[in-house]
């Protein structure tokens, strides 16, 4: 499966006002291309600092599922941060990993080792860890990554593909910053969800 | 005390790593009801919990040694200054006058030089007497948009112990 069939099939399971944090690189083009209408904060770096991110905005938010897509050399590159994300108390927080075993935006080099991201969530203390391969398998993991409680991981295996670097956007991570948190200020007054 | 302090800053979220001198402080912050504490085993990944619970609108503080600072330096920076995170870092200011072991001497020697070359706000706080610059402490971040880091020296952590 690409990343894009992954990005596509997470955005169709979101709700309006799940929020979402995006690992950097290969996952960040692939989110930013299925283009999702959710509050989304775009991780840029550091990097391997993304799920402990999240975590936090998922204990600030605890009235809102928080969703973090982390790239594999990512979530590798701090692997302890599950012991801490298995314990915490965080029902609302979900991990989908894009693991395609390669640092794609630096030219596609692998990554070191073969990481079992479930194997390992699950010995740190999650209870609820699983991984997909394929559309079809990956559809459902998805759906009962969303239908239980966190905090909660899948490791969906991927295709490696290239990811060209991307060209700056048009706004400092600054701005980006005040947008997502403008963004949600917006929604608090709509629907919120468990 | 300093969690009294802390929750005068609006801080009701603690991310820590145990040190000798914090035993208290983290005991207090695990049987309160009206803190969320969380157990971290690497000091950075308090630095992304601070940095994520503001995102949401929730203050928080890390607390752990100054070893953990050192070892946050790459976190510190990028949320410092790539997105302007305010945080406060409470740290226990291992390797002075006022500590006894060996091991530790490095990192009095090297932590407040590597906030300065940084350029990060950084306060030490002597002893129980300079406790409330917590909550200044704290509004400085704010204001700043900047971690601040404070240096606890023993005597503002474990008394008389």
């Amino acid at each position: 499966m690409k990343r894009l069939a992954l990005a596509k099939l997470v955005k169709e399971r979101l709700r309006a006002d799940d929020l979402v944090v995006c690992g950097l690189g290969a996952t960040e083009a692939a989110f930013k291309e299925a283009a999702p209408v959710n509050p989304t904060y775009y991780a840029s770096d550091p990097m391997g600092l993304w799920p402990s991110i999240a975590l936090g905005l998922a204990l600030a938010q605890r009235e809102r599922r928080v969703t973090l897509l982390a790239g594999d050399g990512d979530l590798l590159m701090n692997l302890q941060v599950l012991a801490t994300i298995a314990t915490a108390p965080a029902p609302n927080f979900r991990i989908v990993v894009f693991h395609n075993g390669a640092y794609s935006s630096t030219g596609g080099q692998p990554l070191t080792g073969k990481p079992a991201f479930a194997a390992i969530a699950r010995g740190t203390g999650f209870e609820r860890a699983a991984e997909a391969r394929g559309e079809a398998e990956t559809a459902r993991a998805l759906d009962e990554l969303f239908a239980g409680p966190g905090p909660a991981l899948l490791d969906v295996w991927l295709e490696d593909e290239p990811c060209p670097p991307a060209p700056p956007g048009p706004w400092s991570q600054v701005e980006e910053r005040t947008l997502f948190m403008r963004a949600l200020q917006g929604l608090s007054r709509g629907s919120r969800s468990g | 005390m300093v969690l009294e302090q802390l929750k005068k800053a609006g801080i009701d979220l603690v991310a820590s790593l145990p040190d000798q001198w914090l035993g208290d402080l983290i005991a207090q912050c695990e049987a309160d009801p009206a803190v969320t504490h969380i157990r971290l085993a690497r000091e950075d990944d308090g630095i992304g919990i601070c940095a994520g619970a503001w995102l949401g609108g929730r203050k928080s503080a890390l607390v752990c040694q100054n070893s953990g600072v050192l070892g946050s330096v790459n976190a510190l920076g990028g949320i410092a200054f790539h997105h302007q995170i305010p945080l406060l870092v409470i740290a226990a200011h291992r390797g002075h006058y006022d500590d006894s072991q060996y091991y530790q001497m490095y990192k009095g020697r090297i932590c407040e030089p590597v906030l300065e070359a940084m350029g990060l706000p950084y306060w030490v706080i002597d002893g129980p007497e300079g406790l409330p610059m917590i909550a200044d402490a704290a509004r400085q971040a704010y204001l700043n948009r900047l971690p601040v880091v404070l240096l606890l020296r023993r005597r503002a952590l474990v008394g008389r112990k």
